[in-house]
């Protein structure tokens, strides 16, 4: 054995956000690893659009997320309340929660905010509503989107692919007539 | 809290009060997430598990990858790709989930490639003809899919969120399994024997990927008393048996244990005794493809290795 793998060094993790429809928001679907951003939305759309439900992928820097739970809210309550602005530039924050045990992280809306904690503290102050367990803000500029453009080309060929649906196999039905046949088979030998 | 560079929040709770508010959390059925406390020890059995479940997936590639030039159809090859090719993507989103543990994917692909790692030791069986994939869908999926149906309940929030997402797509995986064994054992003789054939080689093998029993299962306890896992191997590998054999039996299949009868007192299939010294020996590393896999995985490796350096090559180029 050669030892190529060692002579790898780990490309940057990148966090894929998913929207499945229009009127659905974007969801965390997982991460990628990739050398740029480019490369990491396609190589989103290889491991996460197998299946026919994508309009748009965005990917971010997973070191660009500032990430906080609920426990960590919890055991410093007064934290968020100390936080202040930072002086630096005014910019645009993605506000993603989770807001129940088994969901998946999931668009609430933007915040501008000076950086990413002061960003948390007005997220959680403009969206009361969102009480939810854990929190990601991240730069809005840090993202980069599919286009409309690549909803045919990139996502497009999943649709057309409905063997990989269950429901286009008929086994079920076939397996339940068989037993059914067996049942009254040895209803009549008895 | 992971991610972008700020003050860590300290933790001032003693490492008992953390314990015993971890463990009131699991109870409540919430779902840990990556930045809230955890013992080691859940970390460490996390990281085990499903780095191991995430080398599963990518060495189970090969079994199946090896028959996609011989299907007997271009629609039965268009399925097996977009399996072989679903089996990758479960692999990512595993790995993704032991990152958020702290992880790193080189680590773990290191881990694998080098030897260190386990995998699933059913992969270590060779597929011999087209019944096979009909055997792996259906027997195979069918048990990870148990597995993996207990696992998407588990207390950690990431590995539960990859296991939902996995189980919906396996089910598909089992369903044409099924569809090619159906076929099969209602078709030509030697079709049906064909399947006979591969139902033989592959029953055994599959119930010992639920693993040792629980007496013999070093892992069991901590994993059910932390929500890892929900139900012991044992209680698995009866669940897969109840519900496969008369499935099995009704496409006039048997299956090769003399042991296995419906026991009307227990409403379960009872079934033999499984040869655990067949089973240590393959997870141990002497399985009929250990080295096969294993030889074919890094020469896969390598072989990419022009890519991953053309890629990083135009990263550099376009970027600076």
């Amino acid at each position: 054995m050669t030892d190529t793998h060692t002579r790898d060094t780990q490309w940057l993790r990148y966090m894929v956000l998913h929207q499945e429809r229009e009127d659905k928001p974007h969801q965390h679907a997982g991460t990628v690893h990739a050398p740029d951003a480019e490369m990491a939305l396609l190589n989103a759309r290889d491991v996460f659009v197998r299946r026919p439900e994508c309009v748009s992928l965005w990917v971010v820097r997973a070191d660009l997320i500032f990430t906080c739970t609920q426990e960590e809210l919890a055991l410093h309550p007064d934290w968020i309340e100390s936080l202040q602005p930072s002086g630096n530039p005014v910019e645009k924050y993605y506000f993603f929660a989770k807001l129940t045990q088994k969901g998946q992280f999931t668009h609430i809306g933007e915040v501008e905010a000076q950086n990413p904690t002061h960003a948390l503290k007005i997220a959680l102050q403009a969206y009361p509503d969102t009480h939810g367990f854990a929190w990601w803000v991240f730069p809005v500029k840090a993202v980069l989107k599919s286009t409309p453009d690549d909803i045919a080309v990139m996502f497009g060929p999943a649709a057309v692919k409905d063997f990989r649906d269950q429901a286009n196999f008929h086994a079920l039905s076939v397996l339940r007539k068989l037993m059914r046949k067996q049942e009254v088979e040895e209803s009549h030998e008895s | 809290m992971y991610g972008a560079t700020v003050e860590p929040i300290e933790d001032i709770r003693t490492d008992a009060e953390k314990l015993a508010g971890f463990e009131a959390r699991i109870a409540r059925g919430e779902k840990i997430e990556p930045g809230d406390w955890m013992p080691d020890e859940y970390r460490r059995q996390l990281i085990r598990m499903i780095s191991q479940h995430a080398h599963s997936e990518v060495v189970g590639m090969l079994p199946e990858g090896a028959f996609i030039t011989r299907a007997p159809n271009l629609r039965r090859k268009l399925i097996l790709i977009a399996k072989v090719q679903d089996e990758a993507g479960h692999g990512q989103y595993l790995y993704h989930a032991a990152e958020t543990l702290g992880a790193t994917r080189e680590e773990m692909l290191d881990a694998l490639l080098s030897g260190k790692a386990k995998y699933s030791s059913i992969f270590n069986y060779p597929t011999l003809s087209w019944a096979d994939m009909g055997a792996i869908g259906w027997l195979v999926d069918g048990a990870a899919i148990l597995n993996q149906t207990m696992l998407a309940r588990c207390s950690y929030g990431p590995y539960a969120r990859a296991m939902v997402r996995i189980c919906a797509e396996e089910n598909f995986h089992r369903r044409q399994g099924q569809d090619i064994v159906i076929t099969l054992a209602l078709g030509t003789p030697e079709q049906k024997a064909m399947m006979q054939d591969s139902i033989n080689r592959w029953w055994w093998p599959t119930l010992m990927m639920f693993g040792p029993h629980d007496t013999d299962s070093s892992n069991s306890a901590v994993l059910i008393r932390w929500g890892i896992k929900t139900k012991t191997n044992d209680e698995l590998r009866q669940a897969f048996v109840d519900q496969t054999a008369p499935e099995l039996m009704a496409l006039g299949l048997t299956i090769p244990d003399p042991d296995l009868h419906y026991d009307a007192a227990t409403e379960h299939w009872h079934f033999g005794e499984i040869n655990w010294d067949e089973f240590w020996n393959v997870v141990k590393g002497n399985g009929p493809c250990n080295a096969e896999r294993m030889t074919a995985r890094r020469q896969a490796h390598e072989d990419g290795l022009w890519v991953r350096e053309a890629m990083a090559a135009y990263t550099e180029k376009y970027q600076s």
